[in-house]
């Protein structure tokens, strides 16, 4: 979405119009269930957690920064969300069985079944991987790897200094790397 | 603020986040050291790996948006039933309080008025407690 429009959306909605909402939940919908998902393991409660999320995105309005990117600070609201509910009693990460249609993509279909296969395979020693390792890392390397956010995005989301964004992602992969050792996945 | 650890660097490095003459310096602390290189082969293909995990939400997947429309759209309503409910009543007691009537009427009216004010704000008050402590509060129906 242009950051223009994005604006304008969140201008309106200060206003008081909820109407304006759903472009930027739609928007961002699918990148916050991505992070949803990885942090929380499953998809339920990652629904669960990017519902209370927009809500309290949209409640918290009138305390936007209009001058500052939405993106960032949006999945920092739900990355603590996520923290929240993995706190308490309503979920803790494991690892579930991914429904059909958010493991599959247009081009695995296009492919065959044996590259499917061979995907869900890669993605499933991947989750485990993750599995293993703290929410630190998970959330870090959900935030560069899967949804390519840059260091200074990072740091906003994190609340963390920009400096300190490379060295936890070192940890964090040298963490995963270790945990795919001990699964006895290969790697250089 | 600290100096930047050669893997610091490194992860900069790999993930596009360095200006030129700070790239040539990682390529050339390359160049030397092979333990270097082969840190940053792991990186590399651990990267790759993410690429095979990423996922598209299915697009026929229910979108959030009713649900969190209903949220945020409901105190509105609220404030509109509660402004109109104060209204009213204050009308109300304004009316009966300047109608002519027999004060034991008055004195009857206004008790059972009153009780059934008491009653609903209990029953709200004990819901409300209910809820909080509810096990069962998060399964959905």
């Amino acid at each position: 979405m242009q950051p223009e429009l994005e604006r304008e959306l969140i201008r309106k909605c200060k206003a008081g119009d909820a109407r304006f909402y759903e472009p930027l939940v739609r928007a961002y919908e699918p990148s916050g269930l991505r992070l949803a998902v990885a942090m929380m393991g499953n998809t339920e409660d990652a629904q669960d957690a990017l519902q209370e999320a927009f809500i309290k995105t949209y409640d918290s309005l009138q305390r936007f920064d209009l001058r500052r990117p939405f993106g960032p600070w949006f999945f920092q609201i739900l990355r603590n969300q996520c923290r929240d509910m993995l706190r308490g009693r309503k979920a803790k990460f494991k690892v579930e069985a991914l429904d059909e249609d958010l493991e599959q993509r247009p081009a695995d279909a296009e492919r065959g079944p044996e590259r499917t296969r061979q995907r869900n395979a890669a993605r499933d020693v991947l989750w485990r991987g993750l599995e293993r390792i703290g929410t630190e890392h998970r959330e870090i390397l959900v935030l560069k790897e899967l949804e390519g956010f840059r260091y200074a995005e990072i740091a906003q989301i994190l609340e963390i200094p920009e400096g300190t964004v490379a060295s936890r992602l070192y940890h964090a992969r040298h963490a995963l790397r270790d945990a795919l050792v001990e699964m006895n996945v290969e790697h250089p | 603020m600290s100096e930047p650890t050669p893997s610091d660097d490194l992860m900069r490095y790999l993930d596009g986040e360095l200006g030129p003459e700070e790239r040539a310096r990682v390529e050339a602390a390359l160049e030397r050291s092979t333990e270097l290189q082969r840190e940053l082969a792991i990186f590399r293909a651990l990267k790759t790996d993410f690429q095979e995990l990423s996922f598209h939400p299915g697009s026929h997947r229910r979108s959030v948006w009713d649900d969190v429309n209903v949220r945020v759209t409901r105190p509105l309503g609220w404030v509109f039933l509660t402004v109109g409910a104060a209204i009213w009543m204050a009308y109300g007691v304004y009316v009966f309080a300047t109608t002519p009537a027999d004060p034991w009427e008055k004195l009857a009216t206004g008790a059972v008025a009153i009780g059934i004010l008491m009653l609903l704000a209990s029953v709200i008050v004990e819901r409300y407690r209910e809820a909080a402590t509810d096990p069962y509060r998060d399964v959905q129906r």
